[in-house]
């Protein structure tokens, strides 16, 4: 365990140093930040400036605010941590440098998870953590409330995580996926938005076939503890399962990985 | 024909024959843009929701008919020269480019205009199921569809234009992909992706009839959606037409002085 520990730290250092070699790209990451987040903000600053509209699927304007804070901090994990290492599983098996990292003695699973990082989209992560805080301000939240919401998204981290990885990993199968996890973008697009917004079939479509629900919604009604206690364990459950899920998946498409030449 | 009409044709015929290799692709990332299909979904909801069933006039099939309608035309709007650009720019195939007897404007053009027959098929499929599955009514009106076309195809040769220019600025800056993503939230938000513009704070509104995103995403589907006349349509034409001009006089500029920058890689 502190085998990996000190290997994430060699890996968050080499990366660093590589990234921070190209400081004009830092405006171009912030701008791109400031989009993502104008377009979540308007998009519930529109449907709550219409004249008698005080609430969107129950939530009042400071709780939908909430949900948008944990969709730009998702944002932020995704561009931050999980799509730099995802995005070059797919290059690595067509060019067949996959060969190296499962020669390695270290598990490739977690070797390809965590050896990148895009520190430069870290402003994602303060926008989003600011938002939360600028809503929770304005709303009652209970320290119960926090603690729970915390533990809550990073299950709710995992679900991303393990969709991206399954989704990166039929590149050993297909070798052209990186447009598959635009697929998941524009579903995951609909996190913006709490899940009660919209209607019921797709309700329970975001819920139980795209768990899109635990990933915004269910942290943000913790917080706010309208949380039903069905769903705050249905998501550890589902976290737990798909992780699973992907580790069996992962290790089948490693077995039958053949090397860029055969 | 003059010889630029038909190094046009030929330029068509290869893109359209490159683009057919990549149908799988583009089918994906049609599906993978839904704002508006998120948003028409959302506001469905609150109509339902609503004291009366609408929201300004707006019942949920008329929302589920405008959002479906600026999906659409978004889809005929979509433009990723900017990246082309950054790579071409950055990686030095621009170069051999530069040697043809022709802007490479046009090739970039035709290959946007041929990636847009690819997805027509598809598109009509998939509106067709999501019209059927939340009871969204089209105009019935043919000239509004033309209308409604001729205004998408001007929309489009404006942003391409405008993400033309964007692009270029990859002769100085590493970035340049970013700027067009602020760009682009400028231009879905006035072109009336989030909510029809009259949703709108009346100053929004009034800064947006001086640009030309809501005549070419907002209005467009208002046509498609038959609340908009052939009226209308004609003034946003010449609107958009202005704005071509001023967008293609930037790019010719940008390019210019870009291209006295450019130093291939490795030169």
């Amino acid at each position: 365990m502190t085998r990996y520990l000190r290997l994430i730290r060699i890996f968050t250092g080499a990366t660093l140093s590589a990234q921070l070699e190209y400081r004009a790209n830092f405006l171009g990451a912030v701008l791109a930040s400031l989009g993502e987040a104008g377009v979540a903000l308007l998009g519930i600053a529109v449907l709550f400036g219409q004249p008698g509209t005080t609430s969107v699927g129950g939530w009042s304007f400071q709780a939908a605010l909430l949900v948008t804070g944990f969709f730009m901090l998702t944002e932020g994990v995704i561009s931050v941590f999980i799509q730099p290492n995802m995005s070059k599983i797919a290059e690595a098996i067509r060019t067949g440098s996959m060969d190296f990292t499962l020669l390695k003695p270290v598990d490739a699973q977690f070797n390809v998870s965590a050896r990148n990082l895009n520190v430069l989209r870290v402003t994602d992560l303060l926008i989003g953590a600011g938002l939360i805080a600028y809503a929770a301000a304005h709303l009652t939240v209970t320290l119960p409330g926090v603690l729970s919401a915390a533990v809550l998204y990073l299950s709710a981290v995992v679900i991303v995580y393990c969709i991206w990885l399954g989704l990166s990993t039929t590149a050993f199968w297909w070798v052209k996926t990186q447009n598959i996890t635009e697929l998941f973008n524009g579903v995951f697009g609909a996190a913006r938005f709490p899940v009660t917004a919209f209607p019921v079939p797709v309700r329970a479509l975001l819920t139980f076939v795209l768990p899109v629900a635990f990933i915004t919604t269910v942290p943000a009604q913790a917080m706010t503890g309208t949380l039903t206690p069905a769903l705050a364990f249905a998501s550890p459950l589902v976290a737990g399962a798909l992780f699973v899920l992907t580790r069996l998946f992962w290790l089948k498409a490693v077995a039958s990985y053949t090397s860029a030449s055969s | 024909m003059t010889p630029f009409w038909r190094k046009l044709r030929v330029l068509f015929a290869v893109q359209f024959a490159e683009m057919t290799e990549y149908r799988a692709e583009i089918i994906i990332w049609m599906l993978s843009s839904t704002l508006s299909l998120v948003m028409m979904l959302v506001w469905m909801a609150q109509a339902a929701a609503a004291p009366g069933g609408e929201i300004r006039g707006y019942s949920p099939g008329e929302f589920a008919t405008y959002f479906l309608a600026t999906w659409v035309v978004s889809q005929l709007l979509v433009v990723w020269v900017a990246w082309d650009l950054d790579f071409d720019i950055r990686q030095g195939t621009l170069s051999p480019k530069l040697l043809r007897p022709l802007d490479p404007i046009w090739q970039r053009y035709m290959d946007h205009v041929a990636g847009r027959l690819v997805r027509f098929p598809a598109l009509l499929a998939l509106v067709a199921l999501f019209a059927w599955w939340t009871g969204a009514r089209f105009t019935t009106d043919p000239a509004a569809y033309l209308a409604a076309l001729g205004l998408a195809f001007l929309g489009f040769s404006a942003r391409f234009l405008w993400e033309y220019t964007l692009g270029l600025l990859a002769f100085w800056t590493e970035s340049s992909t970013s700027f067009q993503e602020v760009v682009w939230l400028v231009y879905a938000a006035l072109g009336g992706m989030f909510a029809p513009l009259a949703f709108y704070p009346a100053w929004v509104q009034q800064i947006a009839l001086w640009t030309p995103f809501p005549y070419m995403l907002g209005l467009p589907a208002q046509l498609l959606s038959g609340k908009a006349t052939l009226a209308d349509a004609g003034r946003g034409a010449l609107v958009l037409a202005a704005w071509l001009l001023v967008f293609w006089t930037a790019r010719l500029l940008v390019w210019r002085v870009g291209l006295r920058k450019y130093g291939a890689v490795g030169a």
